[in-house]
């Protein structure tokens, strides 16, 4: 009798909590569906360390679960042509950007010289945009220093600029003081919501690391509808 | 080769190395090891305190050896004191070593020291070394001195060069206590140099020779660990401190390599996406000294005998320090300093090979370029490259970044009421707290705590420095009250500081204005 006790105690536990796990998984909204992304193997293990901290994005050490995009949304930014500040890249090409090589091993990453430097994507035709995900190096837990993404239709940025992220907390970039946090480079990424902002033209800012003065870039991906 | 084409050519190599190692001497943060050093040589500067620990820091010379830069440069204040005028000591010992080869004409000729000396002024390990406040390049000085000053003798026995052996022994002694691995590699390689010249290469040492030059480096070594008389027990420690350092190099930890780490650094280190890295022309050249060294027939007073020291010596040397599990990169310069001289003589082996004088000046041009490529590796590490991991001699290096968060404490002191005697808390552990106490010594308020517990209520002080795991636990009580920022202190290593908010606010209003 005590045994069955315990069988019947076990099992409402273990259905309480997929009921509760079911609750709070994500669900799409209408006419949305899950963004399939294929990330590289990961290159480090053990750190960063657990950073509690409210400007930087807490480290789970776990997936970063479904983003879910509207129907129809692709990939665009593949083999797209690609321009930065720095004409002449220490290491590598721009076109590394978008390539749709991931992996954080030495080849797979261009490096701008340092401090201040963009490098800009364009899709070629103006796109309403759903997702954008950056790797700027995943070898080694760095933090990139005033993370900006602009989005715009003007190849030179001067017009109809978008900033769909921004981590400069002290401005020193000059582009306007962010609200985002900065986080640390992993193999998934970082996932940046555009809200389905519409431009051409990429452009993503950055100011050297942690490590070191210089700016990295392994893959970019734009992920949006064509604009109607 | 001619007395002035000799003369013309080493004072070329002399600048070209002097501008290797005297440029730029602030471009790389401080390294931990350097900071530690640097606040060791503070208290001698600004208190005429030091006292030898036997368990770090290495020996006396270093701080000493500072002090007339200083007090040129920039008098007794630590705060005063720069990472120029720190590493000038070391550099100005490193380019010393370049005027030292002079000595070894009798010995090795004047093309082989020329050579030698190209090959010594372009060495990447030599000149990024030379620019760091470490004791190595000092060491490397006084034994270069050493085996010159024995070897003098060797050739001419007499008071003077005896007792200048002795005083290079001493100073080798009192910069470094490992040093007797230099000493027992250098002795066993002259008994088996001159057993295997079978004629001795000169007079044979005088007891009494033997007796005063014992007799200086004991008393220079003992004046140095002694606070030159101040505490006596420093020499007895000194001698003690092997236990330690025999238990240190076998347990290694962190800095456990494999028995070819020195060599493969020196051979080969991939440039990871810039060129690779190289001083296999060093190595080559040594390979082709040595062959020469015992290629030789001509008997009596030649070349042979102190090249074949070298031979043994480089090699001896090479060999226990690969033997030894701990290993830093900077611990290659004692032995490798014997393939550089060995080098030369290769050099100078290969020159006159052909029998056409064009021929010899095809070589001659060659090896020329390839010491060049030596230099222009050296550019590179030292100037381009000079706190990249993908240096091969960049070795738990403080990221330039962390200047940033120097500059920043700086900014926000340069707004706060109290200036730079505004209170500053770091709560890191050891080996994340290093260069801060160098980096922050002009400011008058600075607390260290090793972890959090030990830090107690943190209260609200204008800047807080944590690193990464205290963070964590400091953090959630001041995420209202502060801003916080992320730095590199090393690779995979980061730093938060937090700026109180109101200080905070203050420094972004100064931005925009």
């Amino acid at each position: 009798m005590k045994k069955l006790l315990h069988i019947v105690i076990a099992a409402g536990f273990v259905a309480g909590v997929a009921a509760t796990a079911a609750a709070q998984a994500p669900t799409p909204e209408q006419g949305k569906e899950e963004l399939k992304l294929q990330l590289p193997k990961p290159m480090f293990v053990g750190t960063p360390r657990n950073i509690n901290s409210p400007n930087l994005e807490k480290v789970t050490g776990k997936s970063r679960g479904p983003f879910f995009v509207p129907a129809g949304t692709k990939l665009l930014s593949l083999n797209k042509p690609v321009t930065s500040s720095d004409t002449q890249p220490v290491i590598g090409d721009v076109a590394y950007l978008t390539d749709g090589e991931k992996s954080g091993e030495d080849g797979y990453f261009v490096e701008l010289g340092p401090g201040k430097q963009y490098a800009q994507v364009d899709l070629k035709a103006p796109c309403q945009l759903n997702a954008v995900l950056v790797w700027h190096y995943h070898a080694q837990a760095r933090v990139y220093r005033d993370v900006v993404v602009q989005v715009s239709d003007d190849r030179d940025f001067v017009t109809g600029v978008t900033a769909i992220f921004n981590n400069d907390h002290d401005n020193s970039s000059g582009l306007g003081i962010g609200k985002d946090k900065e986080y640390i480079e992993t193999a998934e990424g970082k996932l940046i919501d555009p809200r389905g902002v519409r431009g051409r033209y990429v452009r993503l800012w950055s100011s050297g690391n942690t490590s070191n003065d210089m700016n990295h870039y392994v893959e970019v991906e734009i992920f949006g509808t064509p604009a109607k | 080769m001619s007395k002035r084409a000799f003369a013309s050519l080493f004072i070329a190599v002399f600048l070209l190395g002097a501008v290797l190692r005297l440029a730029r001497l602030d471009l790389r943060p401080m390294h931990h090891d350097e900071a530690n050093q640097a606040l060791k040589f503070g208290l001698l500067l600004e208190a005429g305190e030091y006292r030898y620990d036997r368990s770090d820091h290495h020996g006396p010379s270093l701080y000493y050896l500072s002090l007339p830069f200083a007090l040129t440069l920039s008098g007794r204040s630590l705060a005063a004191l720069s990472e120029t005028t720190l590493r000038l000591v070391t550099a100005s010992f490193g380019l010393g070593t370049l005027l030292l080869l002079l000595l070894f004409v009798p010995m090795m000729g004047r093309a082989a020291v020329a050579w030698g000396s190209l090959a010594l002024a372009g060495s990447p390990a030599m000149t990024y070394f030379s620019r760091f406040y470490i004791q190595e390049t000092i060491l490397v000085f006084f034994l270069v001195a050493f085996l010159a000053a024995v070897w003098r003798y060797v050739r001419r026995p007499g008071w003077g060069w005896a007792a200048a052996a002795g005083l290079c022994a001493g100073m080798m002694y009192a910069t470094k206590e490992t040093s007797v691995i230099a000493f027992g590699a250098a002795a066993a390689a002259f008994v088996l140099a001159r057993g295997w010249t079978n004629k001795a290469a000169g007079g044979g040492g005088h007891w009494r020779h033997l007796a005063v030059a014992a007799a200086i480096a004991l008393g220079v070594s003992f004046l140095f660990f002694s606070s030159f008389l101040r505490n006596p027990r420093g020499f007895v420690d000194s001698i003690l401190s092997f236990e330690i350092y025999f238990t240190r190099a076998g347990e290694g930890g962190f800095h456990v390599q494999p028995w070819h780490y020195y060599l493969g650094k020196l051979a080969f280190s991939p440039g990871h996406g810039v060129p690779f890295w190289s001083e296999g022309l060093i190595l080559a050249l040594a390979l082709t000294g040595a062959l020469a060294a015992f290629a030789s027939r001509r008997p009596g007073p030649d070349h042979a005998p102190f090249m074949r020291f070298l031979v043994f010596y480089s090699t001896l040397a090479a060999a226990v320090y690969s033997a030894i599990p701990y290993k830093t990169p900077w611990n290659l310069l004692p032995f490798t300093i014997g393939f550089i001289m060995l080098a030369g003589s290769g050099a100078a082996a290969l020159v006159v090979l052909p029998r056409r004088n064009a021929a010899r000046l095809g070589v001659a041009l060659v090896l020329a370029a390839g010491c060049l490529q030596l230099g222009l590796q050296s550019y590179r590490a030292n100037f381009v490259f000079p706190a990249d991991t993908r240096n091969p001699y960049v070795y738990a290096q403080t990221s330039p970044d962390f200047m940033k968060l120097v500059r920043r404490v700086e900014d926000i002191a340069a707004l706060a009421p109290e200036g730079r005697n505004m209170l500053i808390k770091v709560v890191a552990g050891p080996y994340e707290t290093w260069p801060l106490p160098w980096s922050l010594r002009r400011f008058g308020r600075v607390g260290y705590w090793q972890d959090a517990a030990a830090a107690g209520d943190i209260g609200r002080p204008p800047a807080i420095i944590s690193s990464a795991e205290e963070a964590a636990k400091i953090g959630p009580a001041l995420n209202a009250d502060y801003q916080s920022e992320f730095y590199g202190l090393r690779p995979d290593v980061l730093l938060t500081l937090y700026v109180r908010n109101d200080l905070w606010e203050s420094f972004l209003k100064s931005r925009a204005q």
